[in-house]
């Protein structure tokens, strides 16, 4: 198995520029594409992607279940398993480089270092046979090359920056001794004691209560504001991402179909799917006013389009109210509807102009 | 609305066994000492994080769970000490709709046997009728009748929970109480499914113990909201005042930490507690809730708040409001 992939710009003329100078862009995703070959066909769990994150920013990436959110994110980091899965086409950047093109033991040097990961479950990522400190202190011994000393008191001083009360002894707790919220920060801890420049967060609050939510939330941004670390943020939660990111990713079905400032795209969205998912979620302000009558939620008829077999046109269309002919034929292309707003629909110009999305 | 469901102080304690011989060593105070009532039609929900024991009300209620102390009574009729024979009537008017799909549909019977199979244990109609009644409930709950033949596992998670919903609908239960029921669900689905309960109520006169830790969701469903913190219900109230007048610090705190999907949303200022929900093994004395109370004065360590109606139709448990109350909470005494 080799572990290099080949790297062709398969740049089908829709792979935008990216509205960001890439002075500032740490990372650059570019048309990425990564398949998983199965005894019943190819997915094309992330199908000609890109986006780019400057430092300093939380990039929020949203979409549902399946729609390649999290295989994009994995990606990054090369740690789609193969097989089934391989990154069949585009570019990853980092300063500049192409990630793709590294070795095996040079993305060894770039994980957990320049780029690390928190993950959903932190209790099936943590190694439940080593205590927390041993864990957050062999990653900053095999980066920062410090003895076991210094390693073990930047551990403990890592648990302390994500408030960990006694940090001193929590650090020689074993996982299941800890609560979710603390495992999360464990994890959290272990992913900046290397000072990353990248932190992918891949749905970090879910697994947790809407209080200890607010925790994490709260001390990953402190922690961004001192080490001006860059996040991508990957959740199906939108109040998480309004008060996060501060620009937003919409993916379906393994492509973006909207990117653009999260203040933009919350006001104004412009993909009739970002339309209805929005419109869909009870909003806990509006939901507690309707006390006569309940609202009726927004509905997005029917669901996901399974990835073995996309519709030919727009993956959204069986879903979508304003499909045309034109939309189940042609797949629509990326465009700069507004400054910095790009959304992929053949109708975005009547869906910002205020069109109701309907159901289909 | 008169009362279909009324719980008086009900208490779910399990005990924790230890050593050779089980001695028993401690107890969870899982549920300690809860009451509410449920109208005919009216859906109350019930919030609060894991732990706190809102699904174990949910399954002591249906006596899936024996409970500990208390009594549960449906439409009047006390039901607390009735064993699994005399329950059969109550069963059928009660029934359960659970978070996982996939977990609470046997994977060896087909979409249509899971929904009969309630209609066969009851005894109702002949083959005929059953097969009817099924495929009326197949088109009620948005299945297509063609899906009667399938298994489990060739639906979606949204379709699962359909045929969940045609099952607790086949006896014409009076009340249903859904553990969860969208918690698993994508948001596009979690819609439909929403309305279709919603729907559902109004044709069927249904009432909803609606239990969920998702504030938004429970918010737009339900009339009335309960918030339980650590086995004991700290605030109930009609939605509307649930959320422009918390009374309960726990409340304010629960509601402030929901992220609102908006983009006004950012930078608003909001409570955030500190620590975790404590233990059910070993409560905190006093008000459970004082650890992390920012409210929390030196009577709240010692004296158990009592839940009592602080406005009419509001209650709450908190000593804040003992001298009178007190609104905004964080105002100065």
């Amino acid at each position: 198995m080799n572990p290099r992939q080949p790297a062709p710009r398969v740049m089908n003329g829709t792979a935008p520029e990216s509205p960001i100078e890439s002075a500032q862009t740490v990372l650059q995703i570019e048309d990425l594409q990564t398949h998983f070959f199965t005894p019943v066909g190819v997915v094309r769990a992330v199908d000609g992607v890109s986006y780019a994150l400057k430092s300093g920013e939380t990039l929020g990436v949203v979409g549902e279940s399946g729609c390649g959110k999290s295989v994009s994110a994995l990606s990054i980091l090369r740690l789609v398993a193969n097989p089934p899965g391989r990154i069949v086409g585009g570019a990853i950047r980092f300063e500049g480089r192409n990630l793709l093109e590294f070795s095996e033991p040079e993305m060894e040097r770039i994980r957990g270092n320049d780029i690390s990961m928190i993950f959903q479950e932190p209790m099936t990522s943590l190694n439940p046979l080593y205590t927390c400190g041993k864990q957050i202190a062999e990653a900053v011994a095999l980066h920062q090359g410090l003895s076991k000393r210094d390693s073990w008191d930047r551990a403990v001083e890592m648990l302390r920056s994500v408030s960990i009360p006694e940090p001193e002894r929590r650090a020689h707790a074993y996982p299941h001794q800890l609560s979710g919220g603390m495992r999360q920060r464990v994890m959290i801890a272990m992913a900046l004691s290397c000072n990353p420049k990248v932190l992918i967060a891949d749905e970090p609050t879910t697994a947790l209560d809407v209080t200890i939510q607010a925790q994490i939330l709260d001390l990953m941004r402190a922690l961004q504001d001192k080490y001006g670390t860059a996040i991508i943020l990957i959740t199906h939660d939108m109040g998480v991402v309004a008060e996060n990111a501060d620009r937003v990713v919409v993916m379906y079905a393994g492509r973006k179909v909207e990117e653009a400032n999260a203040a933009e795209l919350f006001d104004n969205p412009g993909h009739p799917y970002t339309k209805g998912l929005l419109g869909s979620i009870p909003h806990l302000d509006t939901a507690a006013r309707t006390d006569t009558k309940r609202a009726k939620l927004n509905e997005i008829k029917g669901m996901v389009p399974s990835l073995f077999n996309l519709p030919q046109g727009c993956s959204f269309a069986p879903r979508c109210g304003l499909a045309s002919d034109h939309c189940r034929n042609h797949k629509p292309p990326l465009e700069e509807q507004r400054p910095g707003h790009w959304i992929a629909c053949w109708h975005a110009d009547r869906v910002l102009g205020g069109v109701a999305v309907g159901a289909a | 609305m008169t009362a279909l469901l009324e719980v008086e102080g009900l208490k779910k304690h399990f005990p924790i066994h230890k050593g050779v011989f089980s001695k028993v060593s401690g107890q969870v105070y899982a549920v300690d000492g809860v009451s509410f009532s449920i109208g005919r039609g009216e859906t109350l929900g019930l919030v609060g994080e894991s732990g706190c024991g809102k699904s174990t009300v949910g399954r002591t209620l249906l006596k899936l769970l024996e409970p500990t102390d208390g009594t549960i009574k449906v439409g009047g009729e006390d039901i607390t000490g009735l064993g699994a024979q005399a329950m059969l009537p109550y069963r059928r008017r009660m029934q359960m709709i659970y978070q996982d799909p996939y977990a609470s549909l046997n994977p060896r019977m087909t979409a249509g046997e899971i929904v009969g199979e309630p209609l066969i244990v009851h005894n109702i109609g002949t083959p005929a009728e059953r097969r009817e009644r099924v495929a009326g409930l197949f088109e009620r709950a948005g299945l297509r009748p063609e899906a009667a033949n399938s298994y489990p596992h060739e639906f979606s998670g949204g379709q699962r929970q359909r045929i969940g919903i045609a099952r607790a609908l086949a006896l014409n239960p009076e009340l249903i109480v859904g553990d969860e029921p969208v918690s698993a669900l994508d948001v596009s689905i979690q819609a439909q499914i929403i309305n279709l309960l919603m729907e559902l109520q109004d044709e069927f006169q249904l009432s909803y113990l609606f239990v969920a830790h998702d504030l938004a969701v429970v918010e737009h469903i339900s009339h009335r909201v309960a918030v339980m913190y650590l086995g004991r219900i700290v605030e109930m109230t009609d939605k509307r005042s649930l959320f422009e007048m918390p009374l309960h610090p726990y409340t304010e705190a629960l509601l402030s930490a929901v992220p609102i999907p908006k983009s006004s949303a950012r930078g608003r200022k909001r409570v955030i507690l500190t620590g975790d929900v404590p233990s059910p093994i070993n409560p905190p004395p006093g008000c459970h809730f004082h650890a992390r109370c920012p409210y929390a004065m030196p009577r709240c360590k010692t004296d158990v708040p009592a839940l009592r109606e602080v406005i009419p139709g509001h209650f709450a448990s908190c000593h804040l409001h003992d001298g009178g109350v007190k609104v905004p909470l964080g105002a100065a005494a």
